[in-house]
This record gives C-alpha cells, structure tokens and sequence, in this order.
C-alpha cells in the first residue's frame, strides 16, 4: 500500500490517469483518490497544506498494513536541467532550519539530492538544494505513521537560472510530471514491495482475532496472548492455534496457560 | 560497498574523512550538522535499513573511554571500553546493537587521535598499572579494517605503552594490517565463534569458521596473542554435540598453550532491547525459544545456562589449558 501526496491538481493529474486512481472520497478536507493498493492527496500548495493532507490520508489507512509513502512534485534548482528528477536525502526546511534524512536504501535509477523547503516561490537558488515548498511539511508527519525508509520526495526541477518559476503553466507541470511516470512507477514499486515485505513479517497470527474475541482477556492479558501467538507461528507453522483442549477452557488466564504449556513441550522436546 | 556517505560538517576536512570519501567516489555525499540527526531518529526501522546501510563519518565529543560494567574483563584490574565505530557490516541475530540502535547505518569516528589521548588519560589515572581496553563493543575491531584504518592507526600507539593492553574483538578474517606489523605482546586479536548450525541460521555475512580458524592460525604463527570467545552461548537441542565439534574444530589446528585467554558467555540481553529485537524479527526462531527474565536481562532460564556453561567448560577443557580459560564474561 502506498499513500502519494502531491501539491496541485495538475502534478495530480498524470498520476491519476497512470494509476487509474478514482475519486472516492469528495466530501472530505482534500480531495483522496484511490484504487486497491493506492491512495492520492492533494494537499493545495505549501507545508502546512502537506501536513495536515498527509495526516488526513493517514486517518483513513487500514492499521494492519503498513503504508509507504511518497510526495510527488515540482521544483526549482539554480542550474539542474528542466524536467530532471532527483528523490530527496536531506529536506531542510527553510524557516526553521530543522532537516530531515530520508534513508536511501533501495536501488533505484533516480539520483538523491538536498531538499529545500521554502515558504514562498524561491528564484534565486542561493544554495545547491532543490528547492519547493512541501517536503518539510510532508516528510515528518508521514514518519509518525511509518518508517522513514518508507518515506520518500520525488521532485521533478520545473524552473532554474534561465526559466523562472514564473515560467511554470499547470500544462507545463502535468508534461513534467507525465515524462517522468517511468521513474516514478519504479519508486512506487519499490516502496510498495518494502511496505508489503514489512506488513508480512509483522502480519499478526491469523486466529488471534478470533481468539482473544471469545474469550475476555485483559490488556496485559492480551498482550501475552499477542506474543504467544507470534512464538506459536514461528515453532508450530501451519499448526491452528485452536488446540482441542482450550474449548473446555473458561477463563482467559487458563487460555494462555493452555498454550504456554504447548509451547513449552515444543522449546524443550518434552 | 556504500552509495551514500553522510559526513557531519565539523569533520569534512579531516584528512581521513578525505581519504574515505575518496575510496568511494560514487557514492552520494551528505552533509549534516551532527550525526545524530541521522542516526537518532525514532522513525527508523534497523531491518529495513540493514537491507543498505550508509556509512557516517563524524566526530566523536565525549565519552570516548569508558569503564566496562562490572565483572567484563579477561583477568585484569582496570578496564574499559571504546568503540572507534557503531554498527557492524554482519548482521548476527542476536547482536545487541540491533536492540540498542534504530539505525542499522554504520558510524565511524574519525577523531582517532581524541580517542588516543582519552586512552592515555585512563592509563596514567591507573598510575600505570595494566589496563585493558576492550576494543568491539558497540561493532566488529577489525571488519572495517580496509576503510577505517583503525587497528593500522592504532598499533604504534599500543605498542609504545606496554601497560596497555587492547584486545580486538572480531569475527572478520580482515588481518592484513595487522600481518604487516611485527606482534606486540600487549594486543590479543579474540575471535568470537558459535557452531556452524548457529553460524549458517544466525550470523548472516559473517565468514566461516574454516576460513576465521585460517586467520587466526596465521596471527598466531605470526606471534600475535589469541583469544577464543564462545559468546553466546546458544541454546538448540544437540548444543553438546554442536559444542564439542566446534571446539575441536576451533582448537586443533591451533597451539592452544599459546592461547592468551578462552572464555564463554551466556546469551543475555538486556529486556529493553530483547523486545526491540523481537519487534524487528517476530519471525525468528530464535526468540520464539524459552527465556526468562530477571533484574531486567533476558536469558536462558538458569538451570539451561548452568547446564550449558558446565558442559562447554567441560568440553574446551579437553582442549585449552585451565589458566586460560575464563568460564562466564558478562558480554553481548
Ligand atoms: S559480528 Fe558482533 S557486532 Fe557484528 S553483528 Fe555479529 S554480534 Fe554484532
């Protein structure tokens, strides 16, 4: 599962047609698009539009699937050539000066560069940064709901030196996006493969549900009944956590006693 | 072998910092103001970022020489530790550095020379009676050996204070740099083994124990003193069996009555990071196994780590002189 947030309606727009991303969800703060294993924001220009959009997106993930994210946009660099796409490895947010890494840890054909997040259009360029005007907003809410190697900014340079940001058309910013949508399905592969890879090694013992609901267990209680099921699913693979004997069991306590001691025989061979 | 450096500003001209970037000149460059604001981070996952770790070059401030916990130590009075890196290019499952750390990228100090004067400072507080320094404890002395020149900076330093005694823990085969000096009677080069069951289940890139024994036999007719760490000991139903192979296979080809010092250490984590490991890996066997705890350290329940440590001492007895052999050392 993969949540992207982009900025404007026209750096939208390619991505919705790619993905075949339908609007399912007009009655909330942004507009969300969606199809089965993705979901589109988009959050209006700015951070603080990115933060609150990132947060709202989260709000509606499923809490058993871990999410990889990605802010897709446009952005100015003094001298990187119109319609290059860099991911970013340091976001520095421009009016505070607080910076953030995203882990580069996947093998991907799009170069990393400096991210700079600024307030208002920037067409000066002082430092060897992208700079745009999301990523600092997105990029530190998104690592509240997931690992940081999930999330990641993809900026494709819409203006430099010799073309102003004034330059910038919403047609423009579409053919942009749309030229780069290569590179761009191959970090959403990636990033989706990592958060499914994820999701699986921390997938929860498929009765667990069905147990500790037939059963009151306290909140500690169902804390161990939790790591129980994860020891049971590593020593008895395959093997139905319903054993014949916790049918006749009353008392959550004798529940968990019950498979203790399975899995006691099981670690010491008895 | 990294495709990104993050180098903290304070370090960017030091001439090592100049010669790593130079040994990888493709790999993205990254500046940050402290390495902390890469390596602290809560929202990191230490699995996912063991897929593709980077290599941090910053400068350590403080608390470079520290004493070791009570009861860590081969015999001497004085004892401390250092760790000139963090993090470990292996990935052996029950490291400790997976529960202590939320990344698994690799951070290497490059102020050697503020670790050799600290080191000093320790020494002449112990108004030059022996002390050691345990050299490993938060990573592997020697895995990095090629890039860090470390054990290369560090021997001369060693080997002109007789009253300091180093000891590089590894289980890397990286003996070049020391094959290139002549052996000083102060160092002991200690490899830490676990039977090849353990060693092909759990101690992911870490070499052979035939091609470790290798090296080791080389150091050792080279004049270098060796030490052997059975540490930790794990736990699998024919662990005897598992145990007596490996110390044979260990100790044979060696001259064991020149062994510096043998010891074995119980598994043992500290509960804190035993949960964060198991977090990362609720998959594995390993901590599906039976553990107890007690005063906030995850172990085998006493009666097995008892069991086991007998038996093992037992065992290597058959093989290394007594005088040699330190039964328990609290390590991770
Ligand atoms: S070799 Fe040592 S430091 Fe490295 S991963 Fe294994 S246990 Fe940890």
């Amino acid at each position: 599962m993969i949540n992207i947030v982009v900025a404007l309606p026209a750096e939208a727009r390619p991505l919705l047609d790619h993905f075949r991303l339908r609007d399912k969800q007009k009655n909330t703060a942004f507009p969300v698009y969606r199809n089965a294993d993705m979901a589109l924001v988009v959050a209006g220009p700015g951070k603080v539009a990115a933060a609150a959009a990132t947060a709202v997106l989260a709000g509606t993930d499923k809490a058993s699937t871990k999410t990889a994210w990605l802010n897709i946009g446009i952005a100015g660099h003094a001298h990187h050539a119109i319609g290059a796409a860099f991911i970013a490895h340091r976001i520095t947010d421009h009016a505070t000066g607080t910076s953030w890494y995203p882990p580069q840890i996947l093998d991907l054909s799009t170069p990393t560069e400096n991210m700079r997040t600024v307030d208002c259009p920037e067409d000066g360029y002082p430092e060897a940064a992208l700079y745009e005007m999301e990523a600092s907003g997105f990029f530190p809410v998104a690592c509240r709901f997931s690992s940081s190697e999930l999330v990641q900014c993809f900026k494709v340079i819409s203006d430099n030196n010799t073309q102003p940001a004034t330059a910038v058309t919403a047609k423009l910013c579409n053919q942009l996006i749309a030229d780069r949508l290569a590179d761009i399905e191959q970090l959403v592969n990636a990033l989706t493969g990592l958060a499914d890879e994820y999701t699986r090694w921390h997938a929860p013992h498929p009765e667990l549900e069905q147990l500790s609901g037939h059963w009151h267990f306290t909140v500690s209680q169902q804390h161990q009944l939790h790591q129980l099921a994860r020891r049971w699913q590593v020593l008895a693979p395959g093997k139905s956590l319903w054993l014949e004997r916790l049918r006749e069991k009353n008392k959550a306590s004798e529940v968990l006693h019950c498979i203790q001691q399975h899995l006691d025989a099981i670690t010491t061979g008895a | 072998m990294f495709s990104t450096l993050y180098i903290e500003e304070q370090i960017a001209e030091h001439p090592r910092t100049r010669a790593i970037c130079e040994r990888f000149p493709q790999a993205t460059q990254v500046t940050c103001e402290r390495y902390g604001e890469v390596f602290n981070p809560k929202a990191q996952d230490f699995r996912l970022q063991k897929r593709k770790p980077a290599l941090i070059l910053a400068h350590k401030h403080n608390g470079r020489v520290l004493k070791t916990p009570e009861g860590y130590g081969i015999g001497g009075r004085n004892n401390y530790y250092f760790s000139h890196m963090l993090n470990c290019l292996y990935d052996c499952r029950y490291c400790f550095l997976q529960g202590m750390y939320r990344s698994a990228h690799y951070v290497l100090y490059v102020n050697y020379e503020d670790f050799g004067k600290d080191i000093g400072t320790a020494l002449e507080q112990s108004n030059n009676e022996p002390c050691w320094f345990f050299s490993g404890y938060d990573c592997d002395s020697l895995v990095l050996e090629p890039v860090s020149g470390f054990v290369e900076d560090f021997l001369p330093f060693f080997a002109e204070r007789p009253a300091a005694h180093i000891e590089l823990r590894t289980k890397s085969t990286q003996i070049r740099n020391l094959l290139k000096h002549p052996p000083i009677p102060n160092a002991v080069i200690a490899f830490s083994f676990t039977p090849a069951e353990i060693h092909a289940a759990l101690e992911h890139k870490v070499p052979t124990i035939e091609r470790r024994v290798e090296a080791m036999l080389k150091l050792q007719q080279a004049g270098w003193l060796i030490g052997l760490r059975f540490d930790p000991l794990i736990y699998e139903d024919n662990y005897q069996q598992q145990y007596a192979s490996l110390f044979e296979q260990v100790c044979s080809p060696l001259d064991t009555g020149q062994l510096h010092s043998v010891s074995l250490g119980p598994f043992r984590l500290p509960r804190t990071y035993f949960k964060s490991i198991v977090r990362l890996y609720p998959d594995e066997a390993l901590f599906a196994g039976n553990f107890t705890e007690t005063g906030g350290m995850v172990s085998y329940p006493e009666s097995l780590e008892h069991e086991m440590t007998d038996f093992c001492t037992r065992e290597l007895l058959k093989h290394v002189p007594g005088t040699a052999l330190f039964p328990c050392r609290l390590a991770a």
